[in-house]
């Protein structure tokens, strides 16, 4: 008896492993979306760019390792251009559904682009490896079909940023804080919890102004002015890179002088910001310090300085700047190379049960890579940093939490 | 905050004045909708951010340099496509299509050229320019914002406004002063009409288009200033707004963009400034409110003839 079990299970095996070998496909689609012109486009590209290179890193080794064929498999990626239009980049979700049949399906970066792609992959019950879309909105536990995996989730961004104003900030002086944002889901879920936090802790200090303008404004001169008026002493700016760039260059041509003043994207997009504002527009600007900026030891991957100089030597042409976004789209790549080598299929759910089971035991470039059961990430912090000036630069240096701490914090900003 | 408000609109509704007069007077010459405009106003922008980084010119002397080199480009610009667009049974239509092309074809190479980044020119830079030029005229000016009525405004306001204001003027002499002036405005009340008379209509047209590309060239010179930054894509968004402004003033009527720049700014402002989250809807409720109480633009006597 013990015998014919056994022989029936060699058998089956038998049949079993050549079946999977051979069933293997020619080629894994990855099927994404990038904005090359648009609002989008300058966030959009350096993950897109940084997902390329993690491609065409595993293509020059054969592919990718996928444990339920036992094999590397060669990547295709399928990528259609939205040009940062919402309604463009729904249409091309549904294409690489449905026409194109892509093996996972990658959202373009960004809340806005990352938006209308949620209902879509639920609907096609596609698992959405959500890039850098951070809503608070997109994760719930009626969803499964939908993993973040190189941004922590909006309602942690700015907690660093809140519990600096409401715990070191009345000691510095800091009682009234302004506060400015883009109205979407990234900028907004972080306004929200910066307005919760500051009304719910004790310390006294309170928002004085508190205005929501569109993503699309550019110019903030009446703002500034309007700011002013309300004489805070600190000043939060939550928008996307271009929103950072008007509001900088709209503050040094006006005159006007914060004593704090937070920006999300001189952080996040260092390079872009200077070129755009010069060293001395950033000069004393507090902002997140993200993971192009922290040397993480990475267990799986490049490190920042391998990853830096293998983007150099791939886009040296200096059209799409070295940044947080960057880091983005390389750590996605990592992250499906890893859940590739563990999944016992390419069924969706198989394949989200191989990245949920990363879940904090994956540490990367980008971090540590942690997911909450709804798939929003938790894992990676932003820490609140403040530019100094150093020769004729600037410097970001950590100033919260004070167990990160690189230094202190200079209040008010020169 | 009220006055601040106030002078900010009529200062950004003079940069739009400008970016829209180019617009209005292509479409008032030729009934043509130069769908592009916006890519021209990008392209001069572009044209100063690599004037001011490879040769560190001014965007003083750029508007000089931009509003010649748009001008030149426009002539044979206009011979290439608006004589064959005229031929069509409806000139009109076939030009939102045409230079909707266009439009996506300099995008499209603006964006391999340039990158999609954001590009800017350091305010400093321009302020640097204005405090030449007061010096050269004798006028006390410290690079810096400067006060108007008792408010402080960046410099690159004022300085928008004053070339707004000037274009306006030289526009005006251009078609009140000028013999040519006079045949274009002549072709303005009825092509046929001018034909009929001897008026060689395609030169009239051809340096009219060339100066509304020169308009748009200027406007884009200063957008790095006025609209934080600028990248390939921002052709479109300044194309639909130069549409309110004309529309608002006076569809055809060049100088009627002066009162639709100035409606939209001060509109804008205020909205800016008392319902922020909806300021960017502006343009469109103000289009549809004027299509619908007052088809001709403010500034227009009748319904313009389709």
């Amino acid at each position: 008896m013990i015998r014919q079990t056994l022989l029936a299970a060699l058998s089956s095996l038998a049949l079993v492993a050549p079946a999977a070998a051979a069933d293997a496909p020619a080629e894994i689609k990855l099927g994404t979306l990038y904005a090359s012109a648009g609002r989008y486009a300058s966030i959009s590209m350096p993950v897109h760019d940084g997902l390329k290179l993690w491609l065409a890193q595993k293509n020059a080794e054969g592919g990718v390792f996928v444990k339920a064929f036992n094999k590397k498999i060669p990547l295709k990626l399928v990528a259609y251009d939205d040009q940062s239009n919402t309604g463009t980049a729904a249409t091309l979700y549904n294409q690489l559904i449905t026409q194109d049949k892509v093996d996972i399906l990658v959202a373009d970066s960004g809340s806005v682009l990352t938006s209308v792609a949620v209902p879509i992959a639920r609907e096609n019950k596609m698992l959405l490896i959500d890039q850098t879309g951070t809503g608070a909105a997109f994760f719930s536990p009626d969803n499964p079909y939908i993993a973040l995996m190189a941004d922590p989730v909006s309602t942690i961004w700015p907690k660093p940023l809140a519990d600096f104003l409401t715990e070191d900030g009345p000691k510095l002086g800091i009682k009234k804080v302004a506060m400015i944002y883009s109205t979407n889901d990234f900028t907004g879920t972080q306004a929200n919890t910066v307005r919760k936090l500051i009304k719910n802790s004790t310390s006294g200090v309170e928002l004085v102004y508190d205005q929501g303008v569109p993503t699309e404004t550019s110019n903030y001169t009446v703002l500034l002015n309007n700011i002013r008026a309300a004489n805070p002493d600190a000043v939060v700016h939550l928008g996307y890179a271009p929103n950072d760039i008007a509001f900088l260059r709209n503050l040094a041509d006006s005159g006007v002088r914060f004593k704090f003043l937070f920006c999300i994207y001189p952080g996040l997009e260092t390079e872009l910001l200077e070129k755009n504002v010069g060293a001395a527009g950033l000069n004393g600007v507090f902002t997140y310090v993200p993971s192009s900026e922290i040397a993480y030891r990475s267990e799986f991957g490049m490190n920042l300085e391998q990853f830096k100089a293998a983007w150099s030597k791939a886009y040296g042409d200096g059209k799409v700047e070295f940044g947080f976004n960057s880091v983005a789209g390389y750590t996605t790549g990592l992250v499906l190379e890893k859940a590739l080598a563990q999944t016992e299929s390419l069924d969706q759910l198989a394949l989200r049960r191989a990245i949920f089971a990363l879940s904090g035991r994956l540490k990367t470039i980008d971090g540590n890579f942690e997911l909450d059961p709804q798939g929003a990430q938790i894992g990676e912090i932003t820490p609140l940093g403040q530019f100094v000036a150093e020769g004729s630069g600037v410097r970001l240096v950590t100033v919260w939490p004070h167990d990160v701490a690189t230094g202190k914090p200079i209040y008010p900003a020169p | 905050m009220l006055t601040y408000t106030l002078l900010a609109g009529l200062l950004f509704g003079l940069y739009f004045s400008l970016v829209g007069l180019g617009l209005n007077l292509i479409f008032g010459v030729m009934r043509i909708v130069n769908l592009a405009h916006g890519d021209f106003v990008m392209l001069g922008a572009f044209l100063a951010f690599w004037l001011f980084n490879l040769f560190a010119l001014n965007p003083i002397p750029s508007l000089v340099v931009a509003a010649a080199l748009f001008l030149l480009a426009g002539l044979p610009l206009y011979y290439l496509v608006v004589p064959r667009l005229l031929r069509a049974r409806d000139p009109e239509m076939l030009s939102f299509i045409l230079f909707f092309g266009f439009s996506q074809v300099i995008e499209a190479l603006a964006a391999i050229a340039f990158g999609t980044s954001e590009r800017s020119i350091p305010g400093g830079a321009l302020a640097r320019a204005v405090a030449a030029g007061a010096a050269f005229l004798g006028v006390a000016y410290t690079p810096g914002p400067i006060a108007l009525f008792g408010q402080s405004f960046p410099i690159a306001w004022a300085a928008s406004g004053i070339t707004g204001t000037l274009a306006v003027l030289l526009v005006w002499a251009y078609l009140y002063r000028t013999r040519i002036g006079a045949l274009t405005r002549a072709v303005m009340v009825s092509r046929e009409e001018a034909i009929s008379t001897g008026i060689d209509v395609h030169r009239v047209s051809a340096i009219a288009f060339g100066v509304g590309l020169a308009l748009a060239a200027v406007a884009g010179v200063l957008a790095p200033f006025m609209l934080g930054s600028i990248t390939p894509a921002m052709g479109v968004d300044v194309t639909i707004t130069s549409f309110a402004v004309i529309v608002i003033g006076s569809l055809g009527n060049p100088l009627g963009t002066v009162l639709g720049g100035l409606v939209y700014g001060v509109s804008y402002m205020f909205m800016q400034s008392y319902y922020s989250s909806w300021a960017n809807l502006l343009p469109y409720l103000l289009l549809i409110a004027v299509l619908l109480l007052r088809p001709a633009g403010l500034l227009g006597r009748q319904v313009r003839r389709a």
